[in-house]
């Protein structure tokens, strides 16, 4: 593994029992220049994560807590008039920062939602004509809270896209659940982090990760998962080549993390369902049969033909 | 010391049992082939057993086995020993011909020494395979269930009776694989056995084995379940049908010995057979035969046996008439062919042989008066020769004493040359009356004869010619239901029409005159090959002897008929017309029928079909078998394949460019050996897989190689040496 990366998640894992896996794809997204979107019930430690990953990297970290009152300016800034320049002065929003967390972010209306996703894709913001650019490395992570309906905002398919994954947090084991009693009994251990890598390192290590390399039989393999996607039954949708493109970056940030300069089909084999998951649009009827998007996904690559041999044209 | 001695009588004691299994695979394809000798082969795979049971040095071993095979067939094929010069010299000349006819592709011609051979290496390959499937393998059990179907297949579609064959073989077969399995059991349990144990364990198979032959001999037995298959295959095939009897089937043209069932069709076969110098071309006699069967020819027994023997060079006794001394002729024959036999031309007057290795020992001729046939005798063993000389004057017959019936024949020939056989349908005398209604000579009525299928719409061919049924009558059926046939048809029909009329005849076996090759001054050589094979009829006129007749159509007479009497212009003129003086022609059509024939007979494939006619059974048995075997190779390929391809792999280096296929085979290998990887399936997953069962990490080692091997930008930095050795330890974990 890593050795920064390593640190990282050992820095996480003081806060988080358990949640090692969860910590390593946060990170890959991270690396890939991704976003993420968490999701699960509220209470398994999903803001704890994005906190923890945030304070182990020294950036900017800024929180906002989405409510249907929220408006996109108080997402991306608003100019305000100064009488003593008399001027319009832009006050940045919470956005403008290097990891933020988007919290409950189903919770908010559709318009400040995708003032939030447009920046996302774009890494920028353009206030009154003005386009400002988001400064790197930036880095959403999103929590939903899948189970209230009660006034939410689901996000569209098409929002859903510009997540890189959307990982699922889960319960921790009985034993982890002690663990985790035991460590905040008479104190809380988010507040003794520190950072273990400086944002030039984080960049650096960005820079890394686009030069993993990436063979053509695995970027085949890619898209022939890809393609699978579209031709299943059950499914109404397909994923798009975003999504190849996404599987492959994420990918490369998996690799680097493993240690390795090139992309093996285990990474895109591990990886996919995270990618992929979220962007597949499953029949109504299919939903009732109580299909998921993660069973199909997982026979997709099971049938999938990995590429054991050297690509011919090298 | 005593370990061993055990090991050996344990040994011996499967040898003993395997001996008695081979015999019963033996004695059903000795009595199919009519083989005989079955002693001195069964001999032999003794000797086999007892050499691989000593495990006498194999070149030893080696010799004591070719010797005894070359001694066999020296022995038995030339009635000569083989170490001595004529023994030397018949194995040498098989081979010659042997050889020369393996790359002709004429299989058909290999030598009855040759096959035996080839058995005899048969033999001991397979003593070589039971060796190693009782020392090695210590399973006998697919030899044995081919045991049971080989029997099985011959009791069903052949005379062979194997009822009690395979119960010798199941009993025999339920003891050695208990013997085997016992030995397993030792082997595995690690104990030390002796004879006394040995005994012990054995005692209750035997008994379980005597009682339960004993209970299956008693028990009632029901019939068996399922038709008879042979004539339900029979007319599913569409054969059987008209054609009954032995004789059915096609046979290849050459000259045979036996005659007993005539008819069927035949293919052409061009192989030269005699090279004959002469100025005169003329018919070539081998032997003559006289009792008619109603299906073929036999030989009666007349003279008792008896042999005239001649020196060579001495004028030569025989029942036909010669010619005058100033017409002698000279004939050199080359024989091409492992014929036995002389030819001899009419008017035979003596046969010189000039062999040089024959010096000093005595050169007999031979000719067996029953049949006048002539052979050669070298210290009173047969053998064949390469060429020899005969001397003859064609006999010329003059027309009035062919006219002249005032003789009264000899008891001895009405009595041997008039048989008929009972069951000969009276139409067949009615027509013989008919044909030679008004003649009153018995020459003139045998001339009608002659002609008379050349008149009534016979046909000459080698194909489509029936075989009579039970019942019928191979003249009969010739005469009234087919009309077509071959000189055998032709001949015997005449036989038989004259000895229905009253005039003696014989039917004559040999050669045609062949075919001119060259020219040298008056001397001609004439090539006469296999197709050449004939049959003519010779009748006796009373005051001439015997006198050739030629019945078959397409092939004219060779008489020489010396005209001395005044007779009717017209008539002379027809009897001339008639009468070839000149040596025979065959006739513009026949000939182009037999070049014809001979054409289709030079190529491979018409050799290859006519052998596959004949040996169609044998050809489809093994094809079943090849299929099986494939099947089986398949089947098993899990346990030979990897050691082959380990000992092919062994030689290689691994490198940049071998690593893939190394590894694609490593792969293969282990599936092989059920360790089966999904399409899906990473490899590092895979390696883990088959590491977590060999307790190893070679697998993984090697799989992180090859990765990176694969998908990497470059792979520079793998250690191949390490590669060979995770390679090695996981070939010999799999292989092992």
């Amino acid at each position: 593994m890593h050795g920064q990366v390593e640190a990282i998640i050992e820095n996480i894992e003081k806060v988080m029992i358990g949640k090692r896996e969860v910590a390593e794809l946060s990170i890959v997204a991270l690396l890939s220049g991704g976003h993420v979107l968490l999701e699960d019930v509220p209470g398994v430690g999903k803001t704890m994560m994005v906190k923890a990953l945030a304070k182990s990297v020294s950036a900017d970290f800024k929180r906002i807590q989405f409510t249907p009152d929220l408006l996109p300016s108080d997402v991306i800034g608003v100019s305000i008039y100064n009488p003593k320049s008399l001027q319009f002065e832009f006050r940045p929003g919470p956005i403008m920062g290097n990891i933020i967390l988007a919290d409950e972010i189903n919770r908010t209306s559709p318009k400040t939602q995708s003032a939030l996703l447009e920046s996302m894709e774009e890494a920028s913001v353009t206030i009154d004509g003005e386009t400002l650019q988001i400064k790197r490395p930036f880095f959403v992570m999103a929590t939903q809270n899948p189970i209230e309906y009660e006034g939410t905002y689901p996000l569209p398919e098409a929002q859903l896209d510009r997540f890189l994954m959307k990982i699922q947090m889960g319960y921790p084991t009985a034993q982890e659940e002690v663990e985790v009693l035991r460590r905040t009994v008479n104190s809380e251990p988010i507040a003794h982090l520190n950072p273990v890598i400086t944002l030039e390192e984080l960049l650096a290590l960005q820079e890394e990760v686009r030069n993993v390399f990436v063979e053509d039989s695995v970027k085949s393999y890619i898209v022939q998962l890809a393609r699978a996607t579209r031709n299943v039954s059950e499914i109404y949708l397909g994923v798009s080549p975003r999504a190849s493109v996404a599987l492959m970056k994420a990918s490369q940030a998996y690799a680097k993390i493993q240690g390795r300069d090139y992309v093996k089909p285990d990474d895109v084999q591990y990886l996919a369902p995270y990618v992929f998951g979220h962007r597949i649009i499953l029949k109504p009827e299919a939903r009732y049969e109580g299909v998921t998007t993660e069973g199909i996904i997982h026979r997709i690559v099971e049938k999938s033909v990995i590429p054991i041999q050297r690509y011919a044209e090298r | 010391m005593k370990k061993n001695s055990f090991k050996l009588v344990e040994l011996a004691l499967y040898y003993i049992v395997i001996f008695f299994i081979l015999r019963e695979w033996l004695i059903p394809i000795m009595e199919l082939t009519k083989t005989g000798f079955i002693g001195l082969i069964l001999l032999f795979v003794a000797i086999s057993l007892l050499l691989s049971l000593f495990r006498i040095h194999f070149i030893i071993s080696w010799v004591v086995k070719i010797a005894y095979i070359t001694w066999f067939i020296t022995f038995i094929y030339g009635g000569v020993f083989f170490f001595s010069t004529e023994g030397m010299y018949f194995i040498i000349d098989d081979l010659q011909v042997n050889f020369a006819a393996l790359l002709q592709g004429d299989w058909l011609g290999i030598t009855n020494p040759f096959r035996t051979f080839l058995f005899f290496i048969l033999i001991w390959m397979l003593v070589y395979l039971i060796h190693h499937w009782i020392t090695v393998r210590m399973s006998i059990f697919y030899f044995l269930i081919l045991t049971v179907f080989f029997i099985a297949t011959l009791d069903t579609f052949t005379q062979y009776d194997g009822s009690f064959a395979i119960v010798k073989v199941m009993l025999l077969g339920l003891l050695i694989t208990s013997l085997l399995f016992l030995k397993r059991l030792v082997i595995q349990s690690n104990s030390k056995i002796n004879l006394i144990k040995y005994t012990k364990l054995m005692a209750p198979v035997v008994v379980l084995i005597g009682v339960i032959s004993i209970i299956a001999v008693l028990l009632p037995k029901s019939p068996p379940q399922w038709p008879d298959p042979i004539p339900f295959i029979q007319s599913a095939t569409g054969q059987g049908e008209g054609i009954e009897g032995e004789g059915n089937g096609i046979s290849k043209v050459g000259y045979g010995e036996n005659d007993s069932r005539l008819g069927g069709s035949f293919v052409a076969d061009d192989t030269v057979v005699f090279l004959v110098e002469s100025e005169t071309k003329q018919y070539w006699r081998v032997e003559t035969k006289d009792i008619y069967t109603s299906k073929g020819w036999e030989q009666s027994n007349y003279f008792d046996g008896e042999l005239l023997n001649f020196a060579p060079d001495e004028t030569i006794r025989h029942s036909l008439p010669v010619g005058p001394e100033e017409n002698t002729n000279m004939a050199t024959v080359q024989v091409l062919y492992p014929y036995n036999f002389i030819i001899q031309p009419y008017g035979m007057k003596s046969v010189d042989i000039d062999v040089p290795n024959f010096d000093n020992q005595t050169v007999e001729l031979m000719m067996e008066r029953n049949t006048e046939k002539m052979q050669v005798l070298v210290n009173r063993g047969v053998v064949q020769l390469n060429e020899f000389t005969v001397q003859y004057s064609k006999p010329v017959y003059l027309y009035s004493e062919l006219q002249n019936p005032t003789e009264q024949i000899d008891a001895s020939i009405t009595e041997r040359y008039l048989q008929l056989p009972e069951t000969l349908p009276d139409r067949v005398r009615e027509l013989a009356a008919e044909i030679v209604e008004g003649r009153e000579t018995p020459y003139d009525q045998a001339r009608a004869i002659e002609l008379y299928f050349r008149q009534s719409g016979f046909r000459y061919d080698t194909e489509d010619v029936a075989v009579p049924s039970e019942e019928q009558d191979y003249v009969d059926q010739f005469l009234f239901e087919t009309k077509v046939g071959y000189c055998d048809n032709f001949s015997t029909a005449m036989v038989v029409l004259l000895r229905s009329v009253g005039i003696p005849a014989r039917w004559v076996k040999g050669f045609a005159g062949g075919d001119v090759v060259d020219n040298n001054g008056s001397m001609s050589t004439y090539e006469i090959t296999n197709n050449h094979a004939h049959s003519w009829v010779e009748a006796y006129i009373p005051n001439v002897g015997w006198v050739n007749f030629e019945p078959t159509i397409g092939f004219n007479s060779t008489r020489s008929i010396d005209f001395d009497i005044e007779t009717d212009v017209e008539q002379q003129d027809e009897l001339v017309a008639e009468e070839e003086t000149e040596p025979t022609e065959v006739i513009e059509e026949e000939r182009e029928e037999q070049q014809q024939s001979a054409s289709q007979g030079n190529t491979w494939f018409t050799n290859v079909k006519e052998m596959f006619e004949q040996i169609k059974l044998f050809v489809i048995a093994l094809i079943v078998l090849l299929i099986v075997g494939a099947v089986l190779l398949y089947k098993w390929r899990g346990k030979w394949w990897p050691k082959v391809y380990v000992k092919l792999q062994r030689q290689k280096k691994i490198d940049e460019s071998t690593f893939e296929s190394f590894y694609l085979n490593l792969l293969k290998l282990l599936e092989m050996k059920g360790f089966k990887r999904k399409e899906g399936q990473t490899l590092e997953a895979y390696a883990k897989d088959v590491d977590m069962y060999y307790e190893t990490y070679h697998m993984t080692n090697i799989t992180k190689a090859y990765e990176q091997f694969i998908y990497a930008k470059n792979s520079t930095n793998i250690d191949f040496d390490k590669m060979r050795e995770s390679w090695e330890y996981l070939i010999n974990r799999t292989t092992s």
